[in-house]
């Protein structure tokens, strides 16, 4: 995703993509830093990318989103470029309160960037269309 | 650098001002989503010249979504716009959806179109929004405000994948574009600057265009129907100006005389 984020949060990620290429694992000062900048969603996050719950969908446009399988069984439809999350987490925590950056939907996809743990799936033109508009959201 | 919006009010400036400053061309490559504030009909005059010089002056494909029909195009167009033909109209698709749920299926849907446009534009997206089923009264709810993330995000990340399409293929029309109307008057709802729609809407446009009414006698004294202020503003100018540079905006004058006629000035 572009730069949406403060510049200390893009260090982050960049410093856990580092470190978990060389040691496959996360220490636990970024842990500790993770924790004081994305606040209680971090955990959740990290729970998510430990059960592989983030998917990259492509379709033969070249069209791509990424899907999250939430705790309660729910698929979210996050998009590449820009922060969105269907989830009421997002609406309420981040959109109306303006209380967090992100949801742990969102934050499990950076991880799993940054840590190369994101599934990858194809899906058709048609089912990326669906996938994208509201028919295709929780 | 100077987004579609820029480049249009440059287009038909006055004559005077144009002689001061005559740098127009093609939109500079940086991305831009633009969110325009104001009263409706305004609005739309600017999205429609919006559309009408992305075709016909710079030749790009232009998808405009609205939910009322355009039955014709203003009269300051037909008769200010030298490249205006037939073939450069077919530039541009006019596309009806009636409900929210159906621009969203359409917008996201326009990664399957064998031709990608370099121009997205939505008139009026307020009707899309609080039109929704269930709204409630007199206040928002994070309902709304998460399908003006929706639909906000959805055209953002569209057109950042249109920008990848235009610029796979070496086309000159990339990036895409996005200006979409926000009617904030005249309309008969609260234009308070606290509108949490607006602070939803602005996370992801990166210029704001706001128009206000000139309350002046400077349209008398031009001998204009009306007067308008026009402010740029947003991230999107301040990252154009450079990293370090001072926040940016650009300020214009619109001067609508009786016979339709339309004239920019850059303040």
């Amino acid at each position: 995703m572009r730069s949406l984020l403060p510049a200390v949060a893009e260090q982050l990620f960049q410093d856990i993509q580092k470190t978990y290429q060389e040691t496959s694992q996360i220490p636990d000062d970024l842990l500790i830093a993770l924790k004081f900048v994305f606040g209680s969603c971090a955990l959740q996050a990290l729970d998510l990318v430990d059960q592989r719950s983030v998917t990259c969908l492509t379709s033969p446009s070249g069209r791509k989103a990424f899907q999250v399988m939430g705790g309660s069984g729910h698929l979210y439809t996050c998009f590449l470029s820009c922060h969105y999350c269907p989830c009421p987490a997002f609406a309420y925590s981040v959109l109306r309160r303006n209380q967090d950056l992100l949801c742990k939907h969102i934050l499990a996809v950076y991880l799993c960037q940054a840590m190369a743990a994101t599934q990858q799936e194809s899906v058709s033109d048609q089912q990326m269309s669906t996938l994208l508009s509201p028919t295709g959201t929780p | 650098m100077s987004d579609v919006l820029t480049l249009v009010f440059r287009t038909f400036m006055s004559e005077s001002c144009l002689k001061k400053d005559p740098g127009v061309g093609l939109p500079s490559p940086a991305p831009c989503t633009t969110l325009m504030v104001g009263e409706h009909r305004v609005c739309r005059s600017l999205l429609l010249l919006a559309a009408v010089s992305a075709a016909s002056e710079w030749g790009v494909r232009v998808v405009f979504f609205a939910q009322t029909q355009i039955q014709s195009l203003p009269v300051f167009l037909q008769r200010c716009s030298p490249s205006l033909s037939p073939e450069s109209l077919k530039k541009i698709t006019f596309s009806y959806p009636r409900t929210l749920e159906e621009l969203l299926q359409q917008v996201a849907s326009l990664h399957e179109s064998p031709a990608p446009p370099s121009l997205l534009i939505v008139d009026r997206m307020e009707g899309f929004l609080r039109g929704t089923a269930g709204a409630s009264h007199g206040g928002f709810q994070s309902g709304e405000q998460s399908r003006a993330a929706h639909l906000s995000a959805l055209l953002c990340d569209t057109a950042a994948f249109l920008t990848r399409a235009l610029e796979r293929r070496g086309s000159s029309s990339a990036p895409c574009r996005v200006i979409a109307s926000f009617p904030s008057e005249g309309d008969g709802k609260d234009s308070s600057p606290a509108d949490p729609i607006l602070d939803v809407l602005d996370r992801y446009f990166q210029v704001r265009c706001t128009l206000d009414p000139d309350r002046s006698y400077e349209a008398a004294a031009a001998a204009a129907q009306e007067v308008w202020h026009i402010y740029l503003s947003g991230r999107g100018l301040t990252e154009a100006s450079g990293e370090d540079g001072p926040p940016v905006t650009q300020e214009w004058k619109l001067f609508a005389f009786p016979d339709g006629l339309m004239e920019f000035k850059l303040i």
